[in-house]
């Protein structure tokens, strides 16, 4: 049964056709932008923290996997471990999420809501988003796998597209069910612009049309325990994506710090491929009218 | 009779791929505003071949390769009158927008100035007279 279900899935994928990957190159923020509808992106990426002392280096690995249910609703699984060299390898937990754009057109400022259920450990590392005053960056593995936590995480994004530039800003409230620290808070913004405003006429690579750059900054903001920006991680980091081909793009992001809660540096790695137009060859597969 | 089959069906293939009968939705309609937007690349004109690239990368799937439209899509046929006596800022705005109800994504994540150049491409579909 497996076997099949998996056969049908992989030539779904496989009978699909290509998309232009202009994807945005941020990883924490998010834009307005939602999955085209029945488009499939699978991205598999990592968040590696340079420490300084006292805090332990680290990769963590995610891979996502997101599907355009509607032109208005985006739906996002996530699955994430975490390895410390002279520690241990652990798998830190999934994450289910779910974007919905309430208005359909295209406004000065466009705002999505953003539900998310996470069931990680403290030892996850991923970073997507941090809040309160950020992960623990000192105690090892086995402490913090045994402390799960339960949370349901919102946000309020808004982004506006001027120009050619995309403005995003998002505001997060993240309840852990698992222990009374109250709601945490935390933001990110992010500019960014592609390198070239106009499309060649050749095929191309490496050329600057592909490439978006931008900036974004992300953080903690405390909880409803002790709101503000006390004791709690921040960064900024540079970002860039390359649509490496129709359907492909790699993002590069170096954090920096700039609290002592921060690791100094984080360094971020993605890559993503959009499979298109799978929830049409699934219907189909099954027989169903798309 | 097998190469008879098979032209039939070609034949019939190549009919699918058309949507002569076009007709726009009157419920989507571009503010007066956005109607009256000149397009920035219409002195141009060379600019037109990138939009032919972004054209077959992110249009064809649904208007076809020569942007003839699909009937099963209900894609828009950019052949028809219908379509070619809109203003350019309408379909900009209509690529900017999408209608999503009706099977049109948004297009807003392109750069500006590349969706004028679908614009531009788009007008050379038109039939000629
Ligand atoms: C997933 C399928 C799909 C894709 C991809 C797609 N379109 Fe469309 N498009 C449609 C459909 C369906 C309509 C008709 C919508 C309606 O009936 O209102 C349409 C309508 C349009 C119209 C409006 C025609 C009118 O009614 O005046 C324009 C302009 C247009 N598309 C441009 C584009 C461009 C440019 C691209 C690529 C950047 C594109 N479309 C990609 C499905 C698609």
């Amino acid at each position: 049964m497996f076997k099949a279900c998996f056969l049908l899935l992989a030539s779904a994928f496989l009978l699909s056709g290509t998309a232009f990957g202009q994807e945005s190159p941020f990883f924490v923020t998010y834009t307005h932008h939602m999955e085209e509808p029945g488009n499939l992106e699978i991205e598999t990426s990592t968040t590696s923290g340079i420490p300084r002392s006292g805090q332990r280096s680290y990769t963590a690995p995610y891979m996502e996997m997101e599907y355009g249910v509607t032109a208005q609703w985006t739906s996002e699984f996530y699955l994430e471990g975490q390895s410390s060299p002279g520690d241990s390898s652990v798998f830190t937990g999934w994450r289910f999420e779910n974007r919905y754009k309430p208005l359909s057109r295209e406004h000065w400022i466009n705002p999505v809501l953003y539900l998310e259920y996470e069931s990680v450990n403290e030892a996850s590392r991923i970073q997507k988003e941090v809040e309160g005053g950020g992960p623990d960056l000192t105690s090892r593995n086995a402490l913090l796998t045994p402390e799960h936590a339960h949370e349901v995480e919102t946000k309020l994004i808004l982004s506006s597209d001027y120009h050619d530039w995309n403005i995003s800003e998002n505001f997060i409230a993240t309840k852990n069910f698992s222990e009374s620290e109250g709601v945490e808070f935390g933001y990110s913004f992010g500019v960014a612009r592609p390198l070239a405003r106009l499309a060649s006429c050749a095929e191309c690579r490496f050329c600057r049309e592909n490439f978006i750059a931008g900036i974004e900054m992300y953080g903690g903001l405390g909880s409803t325990l002790g709101f503000g920006v006390h004791d709690t991680a921040h960064y900024v980091a540079p970002v860039i994506s390359w649509a490496v081909s129709d359907n492909s793009t790699l993002r590069f992001s170096p954090s920096w710090g700039l609290t002592h809660e921060s690791n100094p540096v984080l360094i971020r790695f993605g890559y993503s491929y959009e499979f298109q137009g799978v929830g049409t060859r699934i219907s189909k597969l099954f027989g169903r009218k798309p | 009779m097998t190469f008879w089959a098979g032209l039939v069906c070609l034949a019939s293939v190549v009919a699918a791929a058309q949507n002569p009968g076009y007709q726009p939705d009157t419920s989507w309609r571009a503010s007066e505003v956005a109607t009256a937007r000149q397009n920035p690349l219409a002195s141009r004109p060379e600019a037109a071949a990138g939009g032919r690239k972004l054209f077959a990368k992110n249009c064809a799937e649904c208007h076809g390769k020569n942007g003839s439209g699909m009937e099963k899509k209900h894609s828009a046929n950019f052949h028809l009158p219908v379509v070619q006596e809109q203003s350019d800022g309408t379909l900009f705005w209509k690529i900017t927008n999408g209608n999503a109800n009706r099977g049109m994504p948004s297009f807003s994540k392109l750069p500006e100035l590349q969706r004028w150049q679908l614009v531009l491409y788009i007008r050379q579909l038109r039939e000629p007279e």
